[in-house]
């Protein structure tokens, strides 16, 4: 039997997610229990070794996602499935210790996801120590080096470093243990604009050197293009475009996905003025039934009410849901 | 001019030593221009807008300069005249984060009644309301919500509402957009373009978001470590911005027409202890010996830009 695999999957995948939907619950004390559908039936692979960019606005679902596919978080329905050493394991049904040699995270604050009492030091010999591993001190060295922090602070506190070295010792807590998948959730949100440029190119160097597949989560949608090979375009919980990071900046072809690059702003003034009206509706409703994005559409037809569309490879490698096409 | 700000220095006293945040400061607002205010975190962009509000929060204090509204200080006013003449009527403030600057157990309505009774207006309040709603795009009937029945969007133009409400002549905006998508980003900026020619209000639009600034701004001002590196017209500014910071900030933005950014390296100095010379020395690529020695004097070119740096 041949298995079916999701919009732009190749063999060569390090993550699968298959039908994955993860349901919140709201209120229940003193109100109405809400269902909150942070997913919704979400299937796509991560192929080996790239830097998947997952774009959308707060809410949207980016980083449910990006838990789920390394075990934070469990799906509702539906699975995901980490393909490392030549065999397919369920994330889900897996104990912890099981995929957590495999996968890391990076998180977007990294005044709050850094003991800052520790010394750097210690911040990064931890996992290794954890892991029973050998040769701490040149591991050490290396990922210092990786993310290019000087040696000296290895003796400092992680409160006497500054914003962008604190992300910088993050990510070096991620690579030090060799992990195959990283998830990084928004690493640059917290950082000046000065700062951004540099993180993006230590993730850059470490799939270079380490060969480390990954989820770049954010809601910057230039960022996302500058270092991903490909984008996944999310909207309140379900996929609306996936294709080549070039192809989707370049060629978008979800009203949503549209409309997010026409409200870009671009250093030009020749367009100040000239600005269009944002062609959407800025307030969210969610519709019951048909396709997510009917409601605030500008293209919505009466079969986008009734039936939901599913992804559909339009152009080679880009795959969008919508009934334009 | 509607506003001149004279060399403005806000220095804090805080245990570890004197902080210069801002560190005189010269800035000009005409009637219904729209000025941008820009920099790194830490520049001291904030602490001008209080500045100006005279709510600049302690150990913090304004301790020289002159804050010049249609000619008159307001740093010499006593502070119960120009809570009542000024604050509000005159100058107000949408604050960063003031999203979550209402109270969560009032409705909208009730709390800029609030604003409204304080400052003895004059007529129906719940007109004054309809109208306020109206002048941001927003349905009225929102009014009656509580704050956490609103969208992101939504409640930061119902701040910007309650801002308007005594129809200020000035209307300070810290990073109004800053929380938001993109697609909200857009509507608040379309919303302050329109506030500006149908009311003939000026704005001060502070943000580190540049590529935000150059859609809205008539004037720039690029702030480093306290003090003004640049500032001039936008076409100048974003298309050919003369000081090392103002173009390396420029260069580190990510636009989607660009394929690569850089980063500034370094940090910013400890302003407890700033830097002799230019306070860009540490970070900046040109810097020459009289850089290390001697601070840069504001030189103003025929284009109306005017730069403080030592290339010029």
């Amino acid at each position: 039997m041949v298995m079916k695999l999701p919009a732009g999957s190749t063999n060569n995948y390090i993550v699968r997610v298959e039908n994955l939907s993860v349901y919140f619950t709201k209120g229940g004390m003193f109100s109405k229990k809400i269902l909150i559908k942070a997913l919704d039936n979400v299937s796509l692979t991560i192929r080996n070794r790239e830097i998947l960019g997952v774009v959308g606005e707060s809410g949207s679902g980016k980083t449910t996602l990006g838990r789920t596919t390394i075990g934070l978080q469990k799906p509702t329905y539906g699975n995901v499935y980490l393909n490392v050493d030549g065999k397919e394991i369920n994330v889900a049904k897996a104990k912890f210790k099981e995929i957590n040699k495999y996968v890391q995270m990076v998180y977007q604050d990294p005044y709050s996801s850094i003991d800052p009492i520790m010394r750097v030091y210690d911040v990064l010999a931890m996992p290794l120590r954890y892991r029973k591993e050998t040769d701490i001190d040149r591991k050490i060295e290396d990922a210092m080096r990786l993310v290019e922090l000087p040696l000296e602070l290895l003796e400092n506190r992680v409160f006497q470093l500054s914003g962008g070295q604190r992300q910088r010792l993050s990510i070096a807590r991620a690579i030090i243990v060799n992990p195959r998948y990283i998830v990084a959730d928004e690493p640059t949100t917290m950082l000046d604009a000065s700062l951004k440029g540099e993180i993006l190119k230590i993730i850059k160097d470490a799939r270079e050197v380490k060969g480390i597949t990954f989820m770049l989560i954010t809601h910057e949608l230039p960022l996302a293009k500058i270092i991903s090979d490909r984008i996944v375009v999310l909207y309140l919980g379900k996929v609306v475009e996936i294709g080549k990071a070039n192809e989707i900046i370049k060629n978008p072809l979800h009203p949503y996905t549209q409309a997010l690059i026409d409200a870009y702003p671009r250093i030009n003034p020749e367009m100040k003025d000239k600005l269009k009206e944002a062609k959407i509706k800025p307030d969210i409703e969610r519709p019951e039934k048909g396709c997510i994005f009917a409601p605030r559409c500008p293209f919505a037809m009466p079969k986008c009410k009734e039936q939901e569309p599913s992804l559909k490879e339009v152009a080679p490698d880009h795959y969008v849901a919508c009934w334009l096409y | 001019m509607l506003l001149e700000v004279k060399d403005l220095k806000i220095y804090f006293y805080t245990k570890r030593g004197v902080v210069k945040a801002v560190d005189g400061v010269n800035l000009n607002v005409d009637k219904g221009e729209i000025v941008g205010l820009a920099g790194e975190s830490g520049s001291g962009k904030s602490t001008i807008g209080y500045g100006i509000m005279r709510l600049v929060p302690y150990p913090g204090k304004i301790i020289e300069g002159q804050i010049l509204f249609k000619g008159e200080d307001i740093l010499k006013i006593d502070e119960e005249t120009f809570r009542r003449n000024y604050r509000w009527k005159k100058i107000a403030m949408v604050f960063q984060g003031s999203m979550s600057g209402f109270t969560p157990v009032f409705k909208i309505k009730d709390q800029i009644i609030e604003v409204l009774k304080l400052h003895g207006w004059n007529g129906d309040y719940e007109e004054r309301i309809k109208e306020l709603f109206k002048m941001v795009n927003m349905d009225p009937v929102l009014a009656d919500k509580y704050p956490h029945e609103l969208s992101g969007g939504q409640k930061q133009r119902a701040f910007i509402a309650m801002a308007l409400a005594l129809n200020p002549e000035l209307l300070i905006a810290d990073e109004p957009t800053t929380a938001l998508d993109v697609i909200v980003q857009q509507y608040i900026i379309n919303l302050f373009k329109k506030l500006r020619k149908e009311l003939g209000i000026s704005i001060i639009f502070i943000t580190h978001d540049l590529a935000l600034l150059s859609e809205v701004t008539d004037r720039n001002y690029i702030l480093y470590a306290g003090k003004i590196m640049e500032s001039g017209p936008s076409e100048i500014i974003f298309k050919k911005p003369r000081h090392p910071y103002t173009q390396a900030l420029i260069d580190s933005i990510a636009t989607l027409d660009k394929d690569m950014i850089k980063g500034i390296p370094g940090t910013m100095p400890d302003l407890s202890n700033p830097p002799v010379g230019c306070r860009f020395n540490t970070r900046c690529p040109f810097a020459k010996d009289i850089c290390f020695k001697e601070e840069p004097k504001m030189r103003m070119f025929s284009d109306g830009d005017e730069v403080a740096c030592w290339l010029y």
